[in-house]
């Protein structure tokens, strides 16, 4: 066995073995056997009322796949920025006399695994909701995996590893891709002026013979339509076509000569993988792959001393930051509150639940901030910095001064998301201020319920374990306000009951905090 | 051998090494120093064949870039990065079988016994401390039995137990015939194992110096003297 085979396999094992004892794995795998098997199930009557329940829905949607992977694998591959290599990679593998090809094929190699679950995902869906036939879906799966794979592969080694082919020529393919998305779409803005807005209309664009005669995408769809639409004239054309290259890629990539020159870059993709990866693991989701965090100038005027250099610390961090204290869960707030004022407007009201209207804003908050629950923020790089142990201040004070910003933050996302609904919806000054308060308390909770994991959790679960711990103890927190709410509706005055719903979630949060900051003081002695 | 002939390597419109060249002869060790930003990473990177540069390298008379002269180089980069999924054993493993040669149990026994890792050889790449990347680092480098070995800042992280044996084996090294560049700050580490040392500064080198030409200069006079640091400290607190 080579050493790339030896690698692979190795890491392949080594991982699964690791994943087994981690009880994250498992409720992950249930995730995913519920998307696998439980989803398409219900998806069923939508597609069926969409009337693409068909072999023909299945090459549909395969095709709309196809206008997003295809360009946009090609423009990553002529950029050297679709294959992923770690710094072990750098360290061991690039040094070594492994041919480059080989070490272009091993990068590749490492998605194999995603490729089969996703084309998994593929055969079960095109059986359950389009009605594929068994040998068609056994077809299609041979031909994803291995001549589709292989074809990709060889062009990324022609793009990836080729020193033949100029920086200049290689923006050229990127433009290329660009001219491929242009005349997809100018050929659905004709489909559209021709035939109007309607399924029908979308269905005759996915299925037609133009888009089939595009190169690279187009002649991927062709195959795609002969094995689930049934052969046309076209789409044995494309077929062809779809052949050719492959030999000719194929060929070119064999004999293509590679000495590594693409090692530099693919270094640079690695090193911006890595602190992708490491700015991710302390909760700072802004850092993106490929975009560089900018930071502008900025001043502060530093008040006080001790935990205070925390605040303003954080504050300068904010003010030097693109989009100042704005963030995901801005975009998030804003959506949601003119996604729900909409639905009240076009559905002129909230029907049957017209009566709960002042509890939905915060079920909604409650929700979205649950499923944030792994963009952490600032707080949890605080609680991993050793600099904020060694300040010369109360664990107490430490923790007000670290996670002021983010209260601060949560009050605008909050007014962001309320005022407006809360005009639409006719809510009183006393209920829309009621429900900001409990988007401020909901966010502060999450924070908190961090530090509460950490301390059941310790270090052995590792992060998603943790972070499985935190929601639980979020969900804690939750019910009790949902108890305090349903307490107030019993008295039978909604305004109680949004009162007494927010008195219990900020008392949970304050036991929460009291645990943050005994954790703060253990931690540190 | 190690030849660096007119390496220029530039990043954008930054020259970081502007037609370096030298030579390390075999069973010599060639010391690489600079102050930071004098560009003796790139100069080493670019012999390990992970930047694109103008000029050549060779080692043992053949292009850095081709599988023969790759098997008979080993690099010891500056910070170590592990496979989280691999174990140490794995680690050596994976090199022998990258470089094509064979190991007896008894010669990684041997060698793990010298760097104390024959306990740790069941431990995973993230279950290693950095001291303990460093010396399986150093073991998957040894482990290729090289011709022309390159070290970069190779005592950092290391323990003095794990210093005395480095330096032993660099000396065996040499007593064998391979070539040695280090690439270091640690003056001290080095002085009793260097024969030539090259210093950079500003992408340039500013001199080549063999030991037996000086007899009673210390290698930290001769850096200062060369890059003249040593009288900055005083200008500026003036």
């Amino acid at each position: 066995m080579g050493a790339i085979a030896y690698l692979y396999k190795r890491t392949l094992i080594n991982r699964i073995k690791m994943a087994l004892r981690k009880p994250g794995t498992y409720f992950l795998l249930l995730v995913l056997l519920f998307y696998l098997f439980a989803l398409p199930a219900s998806l069923k009557v939508m597609v069926e009322q969409a009337g693409i329940d068909s072999s023909g829905g299945m090459a549909a949607v395969l095709t709309v796949l196809a206008f997003w992977m295809i360009p946009a694998n090609l423009t990553a591959y002529a950029k050297r920025k679709g294959l992923v290599y770690r710094n072990s990679d750098v360290h061991f593998l690039f040094p070594s006399p492994v041919r480059p090809k080989q070490v272009l094929i091993y990068a590749h190699l490492k998605t194999l695994f995603m490729q089969i679950l996703l084309n998994l995902f593929a055969v079960v869906y095109g059986n359950v909701l389009f009605h594929v036939e068994g040998w068609r879906l056994a077809v299609y799966f041979i031909f994803s995996i291995f001549i589709e794979n292989l074809l990709e592969g060889g062009i990324m080694l022609l793009l990836y590893g080729s020193e033949r082919i100029r920086e200049k020529q290689r923006g050229l393919v990127t433009k290329f891709a660009y001219i491929l998305v242009v005349i997809l779409l100018l050929m659905g803005i004709l489909t559209y002026l021709q035939e109007g807005l309607s399924m029908r209309s979308v269905s005759h664009f996915l299925h037609s013979d133009m888009i089939q005669m595009v190169p690279l995408v187009g002649w991927y769809i062709a195959v795609v339509h002969l094995l689930f639409a049934g052969a046309t004239a076209v789409n044995m054309a494309g077929t062809i076509c779809y052949g050719l290259l492959f030999a000719a890629v194929l060929t070119a990539a064999w004999r293509m000569k590679c000495n590594g020159a693409y090692y530099e870059d693919a270094i640079k993709f690695a090193e911006d993988y890595e602190e992708v990866l490491e700015n991710r693991r302390q909760g700072n989701a802004a850092r993106r792959l490929g975009k560089k965090q900018k930071f502008s100038k900025a001043s502060v005027r530093w008040r006080g001393h001790g935990a205070n250099a925390l605040f303003y610390r954080q504050l300068l961090e904010y003010k030097k930051s693109r989009y100042f204290i704005f963030d995901i869960n801005t975009i998030a707030a804003v959506l949601t509150g003119a996604g729900i004022s909409y639905l009240y407007c076009s559905e002129g009201g909230f029907g049957d639940l017209e009566n709960f209207r002042v509890f939905i804003m915060p079920v909604v908050a409650a929700y979205m901030i649950f499923i944030f629950t792994g963009f952490s923020g600032k707080w949890a790089r605080e609680l991993k910095s050793p600099y904020t142990y060694l300040l010369p201040d109360t664990p107490f004070r430490k923790l007000i001064a670290a996670t002021m910003m983010q209260h601060v933050q949560s009050l605008i996302n909050g007014c962001l998301m309320v005022i407006p609904y809360a005009f639409i919806t006719g809510l009183s000054p006393l209920e829309a201020l009621l429900t900001i308060l409990f988007y401020v308390a909901m966010s502060a909770n999450k924070l908190y319920s961090l530090a509460v994991a950490q301390v059941v959790a310790g270090s052995s679960l590792g992060n998603t374990g943790r972070q499985l711990i935190q929601m639980l103890v979020m969900s804690i927190a939750i019910f009790v306000a949902v108890m305090g709410a349903m307490l107030g509706m019993a008295a039978g005055n909604v305004l109680m009951a949004l009162g007494i719903m927010n008195l219990f979630l900020i008392l949970f949060t304050v036991i929460y905090m009291v645990i943050a900051a005994l954790n703060f003081y253990n931690i540190e002695t | 051998m190690l030849e660096v002939i007119h390496l220029t390597k530039k990043y954008g419109k930054t020259l970081a090494a502007d037609d370096v060249g030298f030579t390390v002869p075999d069973g010599k060790i060639g010391i690489l120093l600079g102050p930071n930003g004098a560009g003796k990473s790139t100069v080493i990177k670019s012999i390990a064949g992970l930047l694109r540069f103008k000029g050549a390298v060779r080692i043992q008379g053949q292009d850095s870039r081709t599988m023969e002269a790759k098997k008979c180089f080993a690099y010891v980069p500056e910070l170590p990065y592990m496979y989280e999924a691999l174990t140490v054993r794995e680690h050596i493993e994976f090199i022998s079988r990258a470089y094509g040669i064979s190991i007896s149990e008894e010669e990684v026994s041997a060698l793990f016994g010298r760097f104390e890792l024959s306990d740790k050889q069941e431990k995973l790449g993230n279950e290693l401390s950095k001291g303990m990347m460093q010396k399986v680092s150093i073991c998957c480098a040894l482990i290729t039995r090289p011709k022309v070995i390159l070290l970069d800042e190779p005592m950092v992280g290391l323990d003095p137990a794990a210093i005395k044996e480095l330096k032993a084996q660099i000396l065996e090294l040499k007593s064998q015939g391979c070539t040695v560049l280090i690439s270091t700050h640690m003056l001290e580490m080095v002085k009793e194992l260097w024969d030539v040392t090259f210093v950079m500064d500003k992408g340039h080198i500013l001199g080549t110096y063999a030991k037996e030409a000086l007899a009673h200069e210390d290698l930290e006079e001769l850096y200062f003297s060369v890059t003249g640091q040593a009288e900055r400290p005083a200008q500026n607190g003036r």
